[in-house]
């Protein structure tokens, strides 16, 4: 079987964790990393990435590198995708697709007129509660869902060490909403929207009430309501405000009511299976989705959530900041 | 022996009053003939006052009503802070609520990572520092330290005042220091000696953030550290630069307690059980080791 040589670029948060499960998966091999962290990567090469880049357009001449995983601020997606892309290099994006509608049809028209498969990293999507979920709407075992209750809320980009709560440092660009295009909702509602269309079909109509607590120039919190094509509504809570993490879905159905939810495991437990498995529970969905990208290169698949998705998505999120409601 | 000063505050209304109490049961009276205040609260990262990690603005507000009252209005008044590792003040400034603070009173923010500065070498026990004295500081005559009770992963064990006036220091990779962290503590508070400090104990952080309604309030740091430490379970003796700042002419570690008894503030603080203390006897190990993120801690 064929063994998919990867590249990755952006070695932060996301692409340290990419990096980890890239080293693990299946007929996989990570030939090159590209970052502008001289410390992030002479860690890739002691871990055994063969190439280290400052710079990923020379990432991208490597002519050997089949797909590549790019983990960039979301201001960058559109520039570094639309170059892999034309490097012939199939592609895993990070979400959201990009800060707007405009950039992302970009990326989106540009890997296909290089005919390259496009993923976005949703990782719920292969969390095994959040999949098992699904299973129970498709097999009618909750009925008809009349209302779905979903919540992520947790630090956002303010992180701190797992037990020390020692504050990790936030790079400058989460700050400065031009450059995320937007807050919460976008950050943390883009994986909410995702796994609902997911369950639901489309969205027809969305609105939201947005939160400031930090007194930034983008929202802290968003509270949506959201109709699917199907009848289903749903309210949607993400926040960034909290030190506290939840993730679940409630779903109300004719039937019966069911819930998922992701959650964090204790540092102990975090520890033996880091040792064993080099994951944790908690990044197994991460692991999990790319190998499947890896597997739909490999069997010439396309991969969902796909492009389309992260574009749709992004319209969704849009039409909620465009349609913002106010509450006295 | 110092003054140390507690008081009960049951709700936020009652702030101004618990500060008036507080300062009034220490003796201090607040100097009518100055024209530059600084006040140096904590502010921690990103997380707001709810957490107890960091001080709350309204405290602070309360604190410069209370000043204007009994110097004058005009009073030139400082709000104090550096960077950190992981912290830049102008975005804790705004999410921590000081921005709209500043603007509503009328105060100035003031980033000493940015300000002037003059060098100077210090030393405590048995370390030399040369340290950045930012001007705005230096000027200033009357500086109040408004600092936080916290217990702390690093092996100094508590965070409150002297710790606090060591976030002065404008340099700012303050990890650079950490080796000898009590020691950096006690340098920085010989050269930058704050007259007052005055504890936001409203929230106290603890194992849990958990609303104590305390505030205290002392001119010597050391005594109102050694009174912190005794509300956070930690018998002060046990605490290296605490014994160090007394040595070097800081202040006492004995003190007299003014206004409620202590004991009720001990046991309302969410002190450290054993099964906390094993895990962060456990975690430091593993850091130490350099462990932490091949085991998914860091």
């Amino acid at each position: 079987m064929k063994t998919v040589k990867l590249g990755i670029i952006g070695l932060g948060y996301i692409g340290k964790v990419h990096l980890r499960h890239s080293l693990k998966i299946k007929n996989a091999c990570v030939l090159a990393v590209a970052d502008l962290s001289k410390k992030a990567l002479n860690k890739a090469k002691k871990a055994g990435v063969k190439k280290i880049f400052t710079n990923y357009e020379q990432l991208l001449k490597e002519r050997e590198i089949d797909a590549v995983i790019i983990g960039l601020p979301t201001h960058l997606h559109l520039q570094c995708a639309k170059q892999a892309a034309e490097a012939k290099k199939h592609i895993f994006l990070e979400k959201p697709i990009a800060r707007n509608i405009e950039e992302a049809k970009e990326i989106l028209s540009t890997a296909k007129k290089n005919s390259v498969r496009l993923m976005i990293g949703y990782p719920l999507r292969f969390n095994t509660a959040f999949r098992n979920l699904k299973k129970e709407i498709e097999n009618g075992i909750v009925g008809d869902v009349e209302i779905a209750h979903a919540a992520y809320i947790s630090t956002g980009p303010f992180l701190h060490r797992a037990e020390a709560h020692t504050p990790i440092p936030v790079p400058e660009w989460w700050f400065k909403k031009e450059l995320t295009g937007g807050g919460a909702l976008i950050d943390l509602g883009s994986h909410i929207i995702n796994l609902l269309r997911w369950y639901f079909g489309e969205i027809t109509d969305i609105k939201s009430l947005l939160g400031y607590r930090f007194n930034l120039d983008l929202e802290d919190s968003a509270t949506c309501l959201a109709k699917f094509e199907k009848g289903t509504r749903a309210v949607i809570n993400v926040g960034w405000f909290s030190q506290g993490y939840h993730l679940k879905i409630d779903l109300y159905g004719s039937v019966k009511t069911a819930s998922a939810q992701h959650t964090p495991s204790n540092p102990i437990l975090t520890a033996v299976q880091m040792l064993t498995t080099g994951t944790s529970k908690f990044y197994q969905p991460h692991y999990a989705e790319l190998q499947y990208f890896v597997n739909c290169i490999i069997n010439d698949q396309s991969p969902s959530p796909s492009g389309e998705d992260g574009l749709k998505d992004l319209e969704t999120i849009t039409q909620a900041y465009k349609n913002q409601i106010s509450l006295d | 022996m110092s003054l140390v000063s507690l008081v009960k505050i049951r709700k936020e209304a009652e702030i101004k009053k618990g500060i008036t109490d507080a300062l009034d049961l220490t003796q201090y009276k607040l100097p009518t003939n100055i024209k530059n205040i600084v006040i140096k609260p904590n502010l921690c990262y990103y997380w707001d006052y709810t957490t107890g990690q960091t001080t709350d603005p309204k405290f602070v507000a309360a604190l410069i009503d209370l000043i204007r009252e009994r110097t004058t209005p005009t009073v030139d008044i400082s709000i104090v802070e550096s960077d950190a590792s992981a912290m830049k003040c102008k975005y804790a400034f705004k999410m921590l609520g000081y921005e709209k603070l500043a603007a509503d009173y009328k105060v100035k923010l003031v980033n000493l990572s940015q300000d002037p500065y003059e060098t100077a070498q210090v030393t405590a026990g048995k370390q030399s520092f040369n340290l950045m004295i930012p001007k705005t500081i230096q000027k200033a005559d009357l500086k109040i330290n408004v600092p936080k009770i916290k217990y702390t992963m690093e092996n100094i064990k508590l965070t409150c005042a002297l710790k606090n006036i060591y976030g002065c220091n404008p340099y700012p990779k303050k990890y650079r220091y950490h080796s000898r962290l009590g020691e950096a503590i006690v340098a920085i508070n010989k050269a930058l000696k704050f007259d007052l400090h005055i504890i936001d104990g409203n929230i106290v952080s603890g194992i849990q953030p958990c609303r104590l309604g305390l505030v205290m309030a002392s001119v010597d740091p050391v005594a109102i550290d050694a009174a912190a430490a005794e509300i956070a379970g930690i018998n002060p003796k046990t605490i290296k630069y605490l014994q160090l700042a007394k040595n070097e002419g800081l202040g006492n570690t004995t003190y007299i307690p003014k206004g409620e008894p202590i004991n009720q503030f001990k046991k309302g603080y969410p002190k450290k059980n054993i099964k906390n203390k094993l895990m962060n006897n456990a975690y430091t190990l593993v850091i130490r080791a350099g462990l932490g993120k091949r085991l998914g801690l860091e």
